[in-house]
């Protein structure tokens, strides 16, 4: 596939508006603070896209479209089942605690909430993870353009990768939210005109709905056993997996969108930034997942269009790639192209934006330098801005040439991750949880987790101790590993908080549930309050999952 | 700090005004003139923008 001039012509366009954003941004960064948490200034509808677009990073994108190749309108689960209850959890009842304490991290709350060693903990492996999925994913782009477009590996790797360190040097947090509500804007008028005339072509959902098996086009109906679905889930471990232990576990402790929110400018912005973020979360099945679903219909028409094939199977990652040329003409494709880049960009600017502040705060100021002059972080913000673009690159030319290492990698921080929501749900609504039971329930909870990777199969991967349980898929593996970690987190972390000695109700102020001052805002109208905001997202959820029943 | 809506505006209108001047190229699987539609839709999104942005101040 080629591109015209006009196609690079709206690529250069792009690359413009986000480095100007950028430069605009740049006299406000007079500290620390201002470059690393915006000290709470961003106005609450920038905050909610943010949050929205910081999570919306090109894997995602072409993963979700893949999926819905793969597994059909199932995969909106991950939208109507995870994510969006999350976000309504996470807005309503975890953010006057963030927002309260005035941390400047996620890692530093846990400092103040419990001790020292579960920041460090948390801020460690937080640090390595988005250095690590931020050069996975610049690999994932260097090579899906590398295949579509030709483009040579390295150079569209380093070109990306310094606009985003360009923009994210001059203006901080403030200037990636910026960018990343203008990046939405454009995945969003970029890729929703191909889910249009996919569909469209086939003659609409009814017909596609037609020329597909059933299964591809209901989320909930063939969700009863494991061998009903192409996924290989049953409901169970589709809510408790899925819904509740890595949704909550990410979208109510991962400081990269937990930032966005802190970065708003009042508790009541901070509350809403999820909220009104999750209604455009709620659309985007139909903006990524259906261009994959109309791809294997329009598949089965015979009208010259086919996936492309790897391995013997289909390559379901290029479905959105191939769609475009097929359906966009040079100027769209253009503009789709380059929704991929911002895709790409909103996704690293998030990853760099998060590590630096993390690294900053609870890893040199915590423990390398303690009392310098703010002017020094402002620079160690900066350096590690830096830093932490070289790495993510590093880190691409990793995963370009060990595949295995990455896959074990990966493996690793998912038993990191599976249990962290735990520890929150404890710390912030029980007084009694201490600092001893936090950091021996995340460590017990990660344990779990590799335990029950090791006793079970699932095509193929895990049973490295023995095989006791074989699933049908690696999804479901997934989903049953996030349930023991997250319970033996739980229940190690009560037993250790009893038996150690807790911290005094002083200390908890801001912090936990019953000793802190929840703001009431009873005279606003309701859509500046989070509590009916939160309602009106639940029933359109609610609505959302009858409808494709 | 500067009005977010305005570059936002401003970028969406130059795309729609780029994308609505060459309506003539047509894509393999579709008949639909899609520069034309989406760029006239990305110019009423930008000009929203512009229009709130100006508004305000």
């Amino acid at each position: 596939m080629s591109l015209g001039s006009i196609d690079y012509g709206i690529l250069a366009l792009y690359f413009l508006f986000v480095l100007a954003i950028g430069l605009l941004l740049r006299r406000k960064m007079e500290s620390s603070e201002d470059f690393l948490t915006s000290r709470h200034s961003v106005p609450v509808w920038i905050t909610s896209l943010a949050f929205l677009a910081a999570n919306l990073g090109a894997q995602e994108v072409v993963g979700m479209c893949a999926s819905g190749a793969k597994y059909g309108l199932m995969t909106a689960d991950f939208y109507w089942i995870g994510a969006v209850p999350a976000m309504i959890f996470v807005g309503v009842f975890m953010m006057p605690f963030y927002y309260g304490s005035r941390a400047r991290s996620v890692p530093e709350y846990l400092r103040l909430r419990f001790d020292e060693k579960t920041r460090v903990l948390n801020a460690a492996a937080f640090a390595v993870m988005t250095l690590f999925s931020s050069g996975v994913s610049m690999y994932a782009l260097g090579k899906l353009f590398e295949l579509v477009l030709g483009w040579d590996f390295t150079r569209s790797v380093l070109l990306s990768a310094l606009i985003v360190l360009v923009y994210t040097f001059l203006g901080g947090l403030t200037s990636a939210i910026y960018n990343e509500v203008l990046q939405f804007f454009l995945i969003v008028l970029g890729f929703a005109p191909l889910a249009i005339l996919a569909v469209l072509r086939i003659g609409g959902w009814r017909a596609m709905a037609a020329r597909l098996p059933a299964v591809m086009t209901n989320i909930w109906r063939y969700a009863g056993s494991t061998s009903q679905n192409p996924m290989g889930v049953e409901a169970f471990g589709l809510i408790a997996g899925l819904g509740f232990v890595l949704s909550f576990g990410y979208w109510c402790t991962d400081f990269l969108v937990v930032q966005r929110a802190m970065a708003a400018d009042s508790m009541s912005a901070a509350r809403r930034t999820p909220l009104i973020a999750a209604f455009p979360k709620m659309i985007l099945p139909f903006i990524v997942i259906v261009p994959g679903i109309a791809a294997v219909a329009l598949m089965h028409m015979g009208v010259g269009y086919s996936l492309p094939l790897k391995n013997g199977g289909y390559d379901y990652d290029q479905a959105l790639t191939t769609l475009m040329t097929k359906l966009y003409p040079s100027g769209m494709l253009g503009v789709g192209l380059t929704a991929l880049m911002a895709s790409f960009m909103s996704g690293m600017a998030g990853n760099v934006t998060a590590f630096n502040t993390v690294f900053t705060y609870d890893l040199y100021q915590g423990h390398i330098r303690r009392n310098a002059p703010d002017r020094h972080y402002l620079w160690v913000g900066r350096a590690s801005t830096v830093g932490g673009v070289a790495l993510s690159i590093a880190a691409a030319y990793l995963a370009r040439e060990y595949n295995n290492i990455m896959d074990v990698l990966q493996l690793v921080f998912s038993f990191v991750n599976a249990p962290l929501f735990a520890t929150f749900l404890l710390g912030m609504f029980w007084k009694r949880a201490t600092g001893h039971g936090a950091f021996t329930g995340l460590l017990a909870g990660t344990g779990a987790a590799a335990l029950t990777h090791g006793w079970t199969v699932a095509e193929g991967k895990g049973g490295w101790i023995m095989n006791l349980h074989s699933f049908p898929s690696t999804m479901a593996q997934n989903f049953w590993i996030a349930i023991f970690a997250w319970s033996t987190c739980f229940l190690v972390t009560i037993f250790v908080s009893l038996a150690t000695a807790p911290k005094q109700t002083e200390e908890l102020r801001g912090l936990v549930y019953g000793v802190t001052e929840i703001p009431h805002d009873k005279l606003e109208p309701w859509y500046k309050r989070p509590g009916p905001l939160a309602l009106v997202v639940g029933a359109a959820l609610i609505a959302l999952n009858l409808i494709f029943w | 700090m500067f009005d977010l809506r305005l570059p936002i505006g401003i970028f969406f209108a130059i795309l729609g005004i780029i994308l609505v001047a060459s309506p003539g190229e047509r894509a393999v699987l579709t008949t639909v003139p899609v520069n034309l539609y989406a760029g006239a839709a990305m110019l009423l999104f930008g000009g929203a923008m512009l229009w709130l942005a100006s508004r305000k101040s």
